[in-house]
């Protein structure tokens, strides 16, 4: 029973910081309208931000995050401005194709932290890294929690800014009516710039998170952009509330296969359910809730 | 207020305005009537920078805006009032109203004005916390019709606000924009339904397929031979 217990619980927290990466990519999905398949590379690159400022400067990666999410911010801003960009003001090319592009932005990401890295496995080490809490039976491991929480409050934090602020308003406008948002005098190629900016630092944030629990290598965000993408289809598209539904139903299901069945077989386990839901509930957790209210 | 001269539009190949011109003065009522695919809208989305390919020239309060994008034009003071109302569905009633007041006058007065729009139309208030995709086809309108007053426009553009009303809304909405003509607000109003509109404006444009055939003050058309024919079935 306690392992049980343990199990989900480890799900719930790791789920909870997979859903900050995934909401990123639904506010990107939002906005574009596509399928960003370099979100991964991105949580990878933030990683690798944080890691070094570890390993270089000594920073603790819970103060590196924020290091990591302001690189990214601007990373996600260049990219989306001078790449994607491009392909989206050109009508002829279709979506299907500006995916593409993402997929080609995201083998440039790997190979070039590849250059620099090699593909070593690395990790970062802290003074609480294996620091556990019992609480009856159970042992949870304080990265989780500590990263659990703040993954919350960060979702909680970007609900705040998406609902009371002007330009949190606007991104949700974009997101829901382009054409509309022009005529309500927003700029919405510098609103697409910066929700990319800010999926891209929330990727990041996500995968500092992780980073006390993940070996690091620069392959590690094709993982994570599956992670993103089963999640993303779970909630049902593009809603933030899905997202966070998704993500810890995710992370369970991870711990769960872990726990029981077998250390490695932890992703599959998570791509079989993301089988089943699109044979069987193609528009998410997010479409059970509108049938249940019908 | 509003110059239009030699406007031309395109839809990628197929050319849809051809040598469009004409104007609307300050505090005006102006309406551009047309049969179904005229070019009405294009004409709209033209001044409001929405379609892509446009030359000719389009003066506002003196500026050429032909090559501004659509923001700017905006953020200037020409608010447009989509065909279809084009509300933000997923956001409330009063999200929906905020977020038509971004620029930093409108912003300034946003509270004074909600309340205005509230007070013109009740059902809103009642409604402010709901999804405006929620609404019925008449609050969805005088949603888009109020969420368009909350920028505090110089030019009010509106198309077809009375599409897929039921008659009596129908009348209430020319009721409140011949109100708003009134409070001192330039409009310029897309319109099928002649009789009613050529009634209570100032000056009216007929465009047939693209091009300005017609024009004249409302009594004036109202009594032109074409029009009573195409339009009146006289
Ligand atoms: N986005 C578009 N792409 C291609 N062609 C378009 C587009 N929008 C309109 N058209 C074409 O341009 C012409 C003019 O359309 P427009 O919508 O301006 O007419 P309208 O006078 O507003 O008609 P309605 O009374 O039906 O609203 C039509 O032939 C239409 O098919
Ligand atoms: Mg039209």
């Amino acid at each position: 029973m306690e392992l049980l217990s343990q199990t989900i619980i480890c799900g719930i927290l790791l789920g909870g910081m997979y859903a900050l990466i995934a909401i990123g990519m639904t506010l990107i999905m939002g906005v574009m309208n596509i399928v960003n398949l370099a979100h991964g590379a991105l949580v990878m690159v933030g990683m690798y931000v944080t890691y070094v400022c570890a390993q270089e400067f000594g920073v603790d990666p819970y103060l590196g995050m924020f290091v990591a999410m302001l690189v990214l911010f601007f990373l996600g801003c260049l990219i989306q401005k001078f790449m994607i960009n491009r392909l989206v003001e050109v009508e002829s090319i279709l979506p299907e194709n500006q995916v593409l592009l993402t997929v080609g932005i995201m083998l440039v990401l790997t190979e070039g932290i590849r250059l620099i890295f090699k593909s070593d496995y690395r990790s970062v080490v802290t003074s609480y890294s294996s620091d556990t809490l019992y609480f009856s039976g159970m042992a949870i491991s304080v990265p989780m929690l500590t990263g659990f929480f703040i993954a919350m409050l960060f979702t909680f934090l970007l609900h705040l800014f998406l609902t009371r602020t002007d330009l949190g308003k606007s991104i949700r406008a974009t997101a829901q009516d382009r054409d509309a948002a022009v005529y309500m005098g927003i700029n919405a190629s510098k609103i697409t710039m910066i929700t990319f900016g800010l999926g891209a630092a929330l990727a990041a944030a996500g995968g500092s998170l992780l980073l006390p629990l993940f070996y690091l290598w620069p392959d590690i965000g094709h993982l994570f952009t599956a992670k993103s993408f089963i999640i993303t289809i779970l909630g049902g598209l593009g809603s933030t509330g899905g997202a966070i539904v998704g993500g810890l139903i995710l992370g369970i299901a991870e711990s769960l296969g872990a726990t029981y069945i077998s250390m490695g077989y932890k992703d599959v386990v998570g791509l079989v359910i993301f089988l089943l839901v699109l044979l069987f509930l193609p528009g998410g957790v997010r479409s059970l809730v509108k049938r249940w209210q019908a | 207020m509003l110059k239009v001269k030699n406007l031309n539009a395109a839809y990628k190949d197929l050319q849809v305005l051809w040598d469009v011109a004409f104007e609307v003065k300050q505090g005006e009522l102006v309406v551009l009537l047309g049969a179904n695919g005229a070019g009405k809208t294009t004409t709209l989305n033209a001044i409001s920078g929405l379609v892509a390919s446009r030359t000719g020239t389009i003066e506002f309060l003196g500026q050429d805006i032909i090559n501004l994008p659509g923001h700017k034009i905006a953020q200037m003071g020409i608010t447009h009032v989509p065909e279809g109302r084009r509300l933000f569905p997923e956001m409330s009633v009063r999200e929906n109203l905020e977020i038509g007041s971004l620029m930093p006058e409108a912003k300034a007065k946003r509270q004074e004005t909600i309340k205005k729009v509230y007070e013109l139309f009740p059902i809103l208030a009642e409604k402010r916390n709901q999804d405006a995709g929620k609404l019925s086809g008449g609050q969805q309108q005088m949603l888009a019709i109020g969420r368009g007053l909350m920028a505090l426009p110089k030019l009010l553009i509106m198309d077809e606000p009375s599409l897929g009303l039921a008659p009596v809304l129908v009348s209430q909405i020319f009721d409140i924009v011949k109100e708003i003509n009134k409070q001192g607000v330039t409009v310029l109003l897309v319109e099928q339904n002649v009789v009613r509109t050529l009634g209570m404006c100032d000056r009216a444009y007929v465009l047939d397929n693209g091009r300005m055939t017609i024009s004249g003050t409302g009594s004036e058309l109202l009594n032109d031979e074409h029009i009573k024919e195409a339009y009146l079935g006289i």
